[in-house]
């Protein structure tokens, strides 16, 4: 059994959780990571739904576990094609194995696709992701370095919207919508932030309670609509056209800062790896188990696995626990080709 | 002599009733021409225009010169039916003059002259060879037309025209004339002698297989059969497609007249959707067709169901209006405009409420005689906006904003969903403000209402520039200095620039000046839709995504590291498949600023 090799593509928590799994229950997994440190897009967040966990507390024992247990990790590798025994990484170089588990995350939208907003354009339109950091460095300002009084979210960037070929959900943006509102609030009490929305989706444990408190104990404004387009006005600030679909009425508001709710889509590498593995893409590009009930975690072919927002958008409770589940069926196809 | 016999009953009833519907027809079409149409007609007669027609009719009426062009089998077939009947009817009264030695001939005498011949006693070879070869010629034609039934593309068609019940009985006396012509003097032949080198041979190999009395038995009902096959082609002819025949030489010189199809049907329209001659040149360069499989809303199909009163809100409405169809219809007929105002009948909704907020509404800001007018597509990618910010800045023009701070729209869009009244609105809306702030010229980055000011506004005094025109002008006087770099751009023309305003160069010279120009496999007049018109209000966006994708790809073929174009709608539509960055032209203008 110490023998048996896992590959891992994917150094985020979910290829972090299944290594670690693996390892205890006899396995040799090796974790194969693009970027220069293991960690993946949770690294960059602050502190998580719905509960304002920092995210360092659930990144941080995971990557000390992995030291612990020696676990073997590629760091700044890339994988260019995989195979249920074999896995080539970017200069041709193979690296045997007896399986593979896809844990090659998502790519978050980028939010210049949607140029009516100006990102990257105007000052002060920020995406989710920057806000975090932000967040992170410890101070929310605008551009001038000045404290934005009037913050609008807009939810489902890149996300439910045909226009940018991204048709799917990507279910945790609302959530971070209304977490990321009361951050701003507790910063910036006197700040008025409004959410622009199509739908809330608060299918999680604590996540309805947590856009009630934002109504009530922060004063968040929740507004039915998507913003339309953003244009600059003076000293930075921004004009946002939009239709509040509750009341039927277009409204031209001025804010300090926009906040672009970004969506995950499936990586760009997705295809030419499905295609090296002889299996299919869903039709939005993320890769998709063989079935959404009891094989949730195995591709159609046999000896590759997958967890977490590689194969749907998922919040990081989810991808935990995708991750040990595909780690058990791992351990079960590992023996049985032993056996045999 | 006398020239009649029973027989030519059914072809003389048939001419008859053929050219007395055909004459009530146009003569009410003219008469209620509007009064504007009929004083250029009164114009038009005596000048040039006429001489004009007369030439144009020639070439493609008879000649079909345009259909030569597109491809030399569909365009022989055409000719040899065409001309070649022209050529029979006319070497046909020369035939006859020849041998009766009198100029008054009656019609049927042409048409069977070879059976009135047997009564005279002389033979002039040369002329029944001549004639002969007209009939071989025109019969290539027919044996043409039956193999494009059979296998269109061998005629350089993908798709040919599927024809109604009405067309199918048109088209098969059609068929039969010439054969039967070739059949009743061949049997004439073989009893009487005479005839040229194949009615003449035919007529010599039946006189020698088939017994007398059977060919005496026979004269007679070939005869007949001929001209009833005549007969009922021409009382068909108006109530088919073949009313195309005779409905393009009037066309021709109206349109030569200067008349056009507007945004409200009238008589002129008749026409022009009664020259269709269906011949479905227009389906294969449609890409709702190529990309989507679409088959039944094409022109062809859309003025087939417009003359026969069964038009449909989704024929008129499906369809992207990028003029492809227009530019290879050899007829020339304004297929956009006719689709336009069936559209304004079934969609117009005149309302005095609608936009009563236009009124004293100006949130334009900036003084000069140059105005800007983004449009809303442009005000939808502001990297536009802002390149055209900076490259006014660079020549140090003082530019006017109409619409930096939101605007009105130009109307294009209701005017392409047949919304006309409320179009208007926008129309007088803007004339009003781009004369209340004095402009001279007014420049816009966006085609679509660039179209509808040259097209829909009168702007006289305000020269109206797309800004490739104009950057190309700041360029060639010196005011703007570009870098010119290693960068490889492929260009791809708008259909409202292109097909729209004509507007094919300037956007090129603008590339050149700053880095390699590439060209895609379809361009200038044959360059493809994005997918993404206005015009279009019933295909889905995953149907525009699949015709801009094939699009990216022809353009990324070229091995360009930029697409460029230069309308924020194209951007859009092809950003949103393509692997390699696409830019508005002002984008890498404002780049490469020295």
């Amino acid at each position: 059994m110490t023998e048996k090799r896992v590959a891992i593509i994917g150094g985020g928590v979910a290829g972090m959780q299944m290594a670690i799994h693996l390892k205890e229950r006899g396995a040799n997994p090796v974790i194969i990571e693009r970027e220069p440190t293991l960690g993946g897009k949770v690294a960059g967040w602050y502190v998580l739904f719905p509960t304002f966990t920092p995210a360092e507390q659930v990144v941080a024992p995971l990557k000390q576990r992995i030291a612990e247990l020696g676990i073997e990790v590629m760091l700044d590798t890339t994988v260019t094609a995989i195979a249920p025994t074999c896995v080539t990484l970017q200069h041709g170089q193979l690296l045997r194995c007896d399986a593979v588990a896809l844990c090659s995350g998502s790519t978050l939208f980028d939010a210049r696709i949607k140029e009516e907003y100006g990102y990257g354009i105007y000052d002060n339109v920020y995406t989710s992701a920057d806000l975090e950091q932000m967040m992170r460095e410890g101070e929310v300002r605008m551009a001038n370095g000045e404290r934005p009084e009037r913050i609008a979210i807009l939810h489902c960037v890149g996300s439910r919207d045909e226009k940018v070929c991204q048709r799917h959900c990507s279910k945790v943006c609302c959530v971070t919508g209304v977490k990321q509102a009361i951050e701003l609030k507790r910063m910036m009490p006197q700040a008025e932030v409004f959410n622009f929305y199509m739908d809330i989706r608060m299918f999680g444990p604590g996540y309805e309670e947590m856009y009630r408190e934002a109504q009530v104990a922060h004063n968040v404004h929740f507004v039915r609509g998507r913003i339309s387009e953003a244009s600059p006005l003076s000293e930075g600030r921004l004009q946002i056209k939009a239709e509040d679909t509750l009341t039927g009425r277009p409204l031209r508001m001025s804010v300090d800062m926009l906040v672009l709710l970004i969506g995950m889509r499936g990586n760009d590498d997705n295809l030419p790896l499905a295609t090296s593995a002889g299996i299919t893409l869903a039709e939005n590009g993320f890769f998709h188990p063989r079935n959404h009930f009891l094989d949730n975690v195995e591709s159609e072919r046999k000896g590759i696995f997958m967890a977490g927002t590689c194969s749907s958008p998922k919040s990081i409770g989810e991808t935990l626990c995708e991750a040990t589940t595909a780690a058990e069926r791992i351990i079960n196809y590992l023996n049985r080709s032993n056996k045999a | 002599m006398s020239f009649y016999a029973h027989f030519t009953l059914p072809f003389i009833i048939g001419a008859l009733a053929m050219f007395a519907i055909i004459a009530y027809r146009y003569t009410s079409w003219i008469v209620q021409l509007p009064r504007r149409d009929k004083a250029l007609l009164r114009k038009g007669i005596l000048s040039f225009a006429t001489i004009r027609s007369v030439w144009e009719v020639i070439c493609e009426s008879l000649l079909h010169v345009k259909i030569w062009r597109r491809d030399p089998r569909l365009g022989y077939m055409h000719m040899s039916l065409a001309f070649g009947w022209f050529l029979l009817i006319a070497v046909g009264s020369v035939e006859s003059l020849l041998y009766t030695g009198t100029l008054l001939v009656p019609l049927q005498g042409h048409v069977f002259f070879r059976y009135f011949a047997t009564a005279i006693d002389k033979h002039i070879p040369l002329m029944d060879n001549i004639m002969d070869g007209l009939l071989l010629f025109v019969l290539s034609g027919v044996a043409l037309a039956w193999f494009k039934r059979l296998r269109s593309r061998a005629l350089g068609m993908r798709r040919t025209t599927r024809h109604t019940i009405g067309d199918r009985l048109a088209l098969s006396t059609l068929w039969f004339i010439f054969p039967a012509r070739l059949v009743a003097e061949s049997v004439t032949a073989a009893i009487y002698g005479g005839g040229g080198f194949l009615t003449g041979s035919l007529g010599a190999l039946l006189g020698e297989v088939v017994p007398a009395s059977v060919l005496q038995a026979l004269f007679e009902p070939v005869w007949w059969f001929y001209s009833s096959v005549l007969g009922i082609f021409f009382v068909a002819m108006p109530f088919s497609r073949y009313m195309h025949i005779f409905t393009e030489i009037p066309l021709i010189f109206l349109r030569n007249y200067r008349l056009s199809v507007g945004d409200k049907r009238t008589s002129y329209d008749n026409f022009q959707v009664q020259a269709c001659s269906r011949c479905g040149i227009c389906i294969d360069p449609c890409q709702l067709q190529a990309e989507l499989g679409l088959n039944d809303v094409q022109s062809v199909y859309f003025l087939r169901d417009r003359r026969e009163h069964q038009l449909t809100l989704n024929t008129a409405a499906t369809c992207l209006m990028c003029g492809r169809c227009s530019t290879a219809c050899p007829v020339g007929i304004d297929l956009n405009a006719l689709r336009l105002n069936s559209r304004v009948e079934m969609r117009n909704t005149p309302s005095e409420k609608r936009f009563v907020y236009l009124r004293g509404l100006d949130r334009s800001e900036g003084m000069g005689k140059v105005g800007y007018f983004a449009g809303c597509m442009t005000m939808l990618t502001p990297r536009t906006l802002s390149a055209m910010q900076s490259i006014f800045e660079a020549a140090d023009e003082q530019v006017w904003w109409a619409d930096k701070s939101g605007g009105v729209c130009c109307g294009r869009p209701l005017k392409l969903s047949g919304e006309r009244d409320s179009a208007h609105k926008m129309v007088a809306y803007n004339t009003e403000l781009f004369r209340k702030h004095e402009i001279t010229t007014l420049v816009t980055s966006c085609p679509i209402c660039l179209r509808t000011f040259k097209e829909d506004y009168n702007l006289e005094g305000i020269e109206v520039l797309h800004h490739s025109e104009y950057i190309a002008r700041l360029i060639s006087s010196g005011r703007l200095r570009l870098r010119k770099g290693e960068g490889a751009f492929v260009y791809h023309d708008p259909c409202e620039l292109g097909r729209g305003c004509g507007i094919y160069d300037a956007p090129r010279e603008v590339i050149s000046a700053l880095g390699t120009l590439l060209e895609a496999k379809h361009n200038r007049r044959d360059a493809l839709c994005c997918g993404s018109s206005l015009a279009n209000l019933s295909i889905g966006d995953q149907a525009q995504l699949r015709i801009a994708s094939s699009l990216t790809q022809e353009l990324e073929q070229s091995g360009a590291d930029t697409l460029v174009t230069a309308c924020p709608l194209c951007k859009k539509a092809l950003g949103r498949s393509a692997k390699v960055p696409t830019r508005d032209l002002s984008e890498i203008v404002a780049e490469n600023i020295v």
